[in-house]
C-alpha cells in the first residue's frame, strides 16, 4: 500500500516562470518538474531547482524512463535520474506507462502499451529494478492514448491496478488523460476511477486538452475544462486527498493564471472533502 | 503479435511516414469508423515530427529565423532522418545539425553551418557545469618567481570555437532584424556564461590559441608564449589574461609545483 504524502496543491515549474516564481514565491505548496529538464551539470535551471528546493517540496516528473520498452532500461538515464533524485531530495519520483525508445532512438512521446500479461510481467520487472535502484517507490501514470491495440486483454485501469499489485509501485492519476481517453475510445471515465484501488493512489494530474473533433488531444495548452473539473470532483469522492498539480506546458500564461488554476482545485478540493471531514470529526 | 513486433512496427510508423494502411496496421491496432486505426497512428506520426522540430527551433531560434517556417522544417526533417536522437535529454537532439549543414550546404549560404555551430555552442554553455570566478589578484598571489609555472583553471563553461564564416554578424543582425550581409570570413569565437546569460564575441587567434592551451592545462610561461609576435608581448598577454579574470573565465589559479 501507498503512503500517500500530504503535500496540497501544486504547479508545474515552467523555465518561463523562473525568475517570477522566485521572485514572488507564490502561495503554492509544492512544484513539480519535468525531469529530463535538470538532468545537467549545471545552468540555470538547476540553479533554479535547487533554490526552489530549500522552500518547499519538489516532485521530479519524468517522460523518458521508457518504462514500457523492450529496449535495456538506459544506464546512463538512470544514472542521471540518481544523481538528481540525490540533489534534489524529491517528494515523489514519477513517470508514465508508456514507451518511447526503439533500439536506442528516442522518440521524445509517450507511446500507449498493448494491455497484455507478456506486457504486465514486462513493466513489473522494470519498475521494480527502477525502485531497487532509487532505493525508492516511483508512481507512473496513466498516458493520454489515441489506438487500442488488438492484442489488449485487459482494461488499463485493470493494467495499472495489476501492476502496482506487482511492483508496488503506485499510480499519478492523470484525471485529464482519463477524460481524453475515454472520449477517445468511447468508455465511461467514471469506470476507470471506479476500477482504481484507492491504496494506489499518490498524486493527480490537471491539465487542458483540445477538441479536435473527431477526437481530444492532451495539450496541456490552456485551462483545465469543465468536464475534467467535474471528474476530478468524483476522483476526490473516490480517492480522497491527494496531492494535486495543475500542468500547462504550452502557451503558458503568466504565473498568477497558472496558481490560480491550482487555487481552483484547492477550493473543490475543500468543497468535495468538508462534508466527509465534518462527518469525520 | 509479440510486444516486441508491436513495438517495432509503431515505432516504423511513427517515425518512418509509412504508408497508414495496410494489413499489418490494422492487425495490430483498433479503430472506428470515426477514427480508423491509420488515423490514430497518424496522430502520433504528427505529434513526432511537430515535437522534434519545435525542440530544434528553441536550439537554434536564428537559424530557424533566417530559414522560415518551410525550409527550417525540411532541414529539420532531412536532419532526423539521418540522425534519430538517441539521448533522453530532447534538447540534445541538435547536436550535429552544424556537421550535417557542412556536408549538405547550402551554396548560397555557407555560414548557416557556423551559424548553427555557434548557437549550439550557446545551448551547451548554458547547461555547462558552475564555476565559481577568481579575480585577478590570484596573480598577484603566486608572485613574479611562480607566474611562469603556475596554471590557470578555466570555467568549465567556457568555450572556444572556430567558425570558418562570421556568424557572429549574421547572429547579431537575425537577432536585432538588421539587412543581412554575404557570407563574410569568421573567426575563432569565444562563448561563455555570466550569471545565467550566455555571451559571445570574436577573439585574435593569438588569444584563442592562448585559451585553448590555458583550457587544458599549459602553465602562463606557455600561454603567454601565444602573443609573441605582438609589438609588446608581456603587455599583450597581461591585459588578455587580467581580461579573462574580469569577464569571470577564470575559476582559479594553480601555483606550480615546488
Amino acid at each position: 500500500m501507498l503512503q500517500r504524502l500530504d503535500l496540497g496543491h501544486g504547479i508545474g515549474l515552467r523555465a518561463r516562470h523562473f525568475t517570477e516564481f522566485l521572485e514572488k514565491r507564490p502561495p503554492v505548496s509544492w512544484v513539480e518538474v519535468v525531469t529530463e529538464n535538470f538532468m545537467a551539470d549545471g545552468g540555470r535551471p538547476i540553479a533554479v531547482l535547487e533554490k526552489v528546493r530549500r522552500d518547499m517540496p519538489v516532485v521530479l516528473h519524468g517522460v523518458s524512463l521508457s518504462i514500457g520498452s523492450v529496449d535495456p532500461l538506459s544506464r546512463s538515464y538512470l544514472s542521471d535520474l540518481e544523481d538528481l533524485v540525490n540533489r534534489i531530495e524529491p517528494a515523489l519520483v514519477t513517470d508514465h506507462l508508456c514507451w518511447g525508445t526503439h533500439r536506442g532512438q528516442y522518440v521524445h512521446d509517450l507511446l500507449p502499451l498493448p494491455y497484455t500479461e507478456e506486457s504486465l510481467d514486462h513493466v513489473a520487472g522494470r519498475v521494480a529494478s527502477v525502485q531497487e535502484r532509487l532505493g525508492r517507490r516511483i508512481l507512473l501514470e496513466n498516458p493520454s492514448s489515441y489506438v487500442a491495440f488488438r492484442d489488449s486483454a485487459m482494461t488499463e485501469w485493470e493494467f495499472l491496478t495489476a501492476l502496482c499489485t506487482r511492483s508496488g509501485c503506485g499510480i499519478l492519476l492523470d484525471v485529464n488523460n482519463v477524460y481524453v481517453s475515454a472520449r477517445n475510445f468511447g468508455f465511461d471515465p467514471i469506470d476507470y476511477l471506479d476500477g482504481i484501488d484507492p491504496r494506489h493512489v499518490g498524486q493527480f494530474h490537471l491539465a487542458g486538452h483540445r477538441d479536435k473533433g473527431r477526437y481530444l488531444l492532451d495539450t496541456h495548452d490552456g485551462a483545465v475544462p469543465p468536464a475534467v473539473w467535474d471528474l476530478y470532483r468524483e476522483a476526490l469522492r473516490r480517492f480522497g486527498r491527494v496531492p494535486s498539480l495543475v500542468e500547462w506546458d504550452d502557451h503558458i500564461p503568466p504565473l498568477e493564471e497558472v496558481v490560480a488554476e491550482s487555487r481552483r482545485a484547492a477550493a473543490i478540493e475543500a468543497e468535495e472533502l468538508a462534508p466527509a471531514l465534518r462527518r469525520a470529526s | 503479435m509479440t510486444l516486441a513486433e508491436t513495438q517495432a512496427l509503431f515505432h516504423q510508423l511513427v517515425t518512418d511516414g509509412a504508408p497508414s494502411g495496410g494489413a499489418l496496421l490494422d492487425g495490430c491496432f483498433t479503430g472506428t469508423d470515426e477514427l480508423t486505426a491509420a488515423d490514430r497512428v497518424a496522430i502520433y506520426r504528427n505529434m513526432y515530427a511537430a515535437r522534434l522540430v519545435e525542440a530544434l527551433r528553441d536550439t537554434f531560434p536564428n537559424l530557424a529565423r533566417f530559414l522560415g517556417e518551410e525550409r527550417f522544417t525540411a532541414l529539420t526533417q532531412a536532419y532526423l532522418a539521418e540522425h534519430p536522437s538517441n539521448h533522453h535529454d530532447v534538447g540534445r537532439i541538435g547536436r550535429l545539425l552544424a556537421a550535417f549543414l557542412r556536408k549538405y550546404p547550402d551554396p548560397d549560404r555557407l555560414d548557416l553551418a557556423d551559424l548553427a555551430e555557434l548557437e549550439w555552442a550557446r545551448n551547451e554553455v548554458f547547461f555547462a557545469p558552475d564555476s565559481r570566478a577568481a579575480g585577478v589578484e590570484a596573480l598577484a598571489e603566486v608572485g613574479t618567481q611562480g607566474a611562469a609555472g603556475a596554471r590557470l583553471r578555466m570555467a568549465l563553461s567556457l568555450k572556444v570555437i572556430d567558425l570558418a564564416h562570421d556568424a557572429v554578424a549574421l547572429w547579431r543582425g537575425l537577432e536585432s532584424g538588421e539587412l543581412l550581409e554575404p557570407p563574410r570570413a569568421g573567426s575563432a569565437v569565444g562563448v561563455w556564461r555570466r550569471g545565467f546569460e550566455v555571451f559571445h564575441g570574436a577573439l585574435p587567434a593569438e588569444e584563442a590559441a592562448a585559451l585553448r592551451a590555458a583550457k587544458e592545462g599549459a602553465t602562463l610561461e606557455v600561454v603567454c608564449g601565444f602573443f609573441a609576435d605582438r609589438p609588446d608581448p608581456a603587455v599583450d598577454a597581461h591585459a588578455a589574461i587580467a581580461s579573462w579574470f574580469a569577464e569571470g573565465w577564470v575559476s582559479g589559479l594553480a601555483s606550480a609545483a615546488p
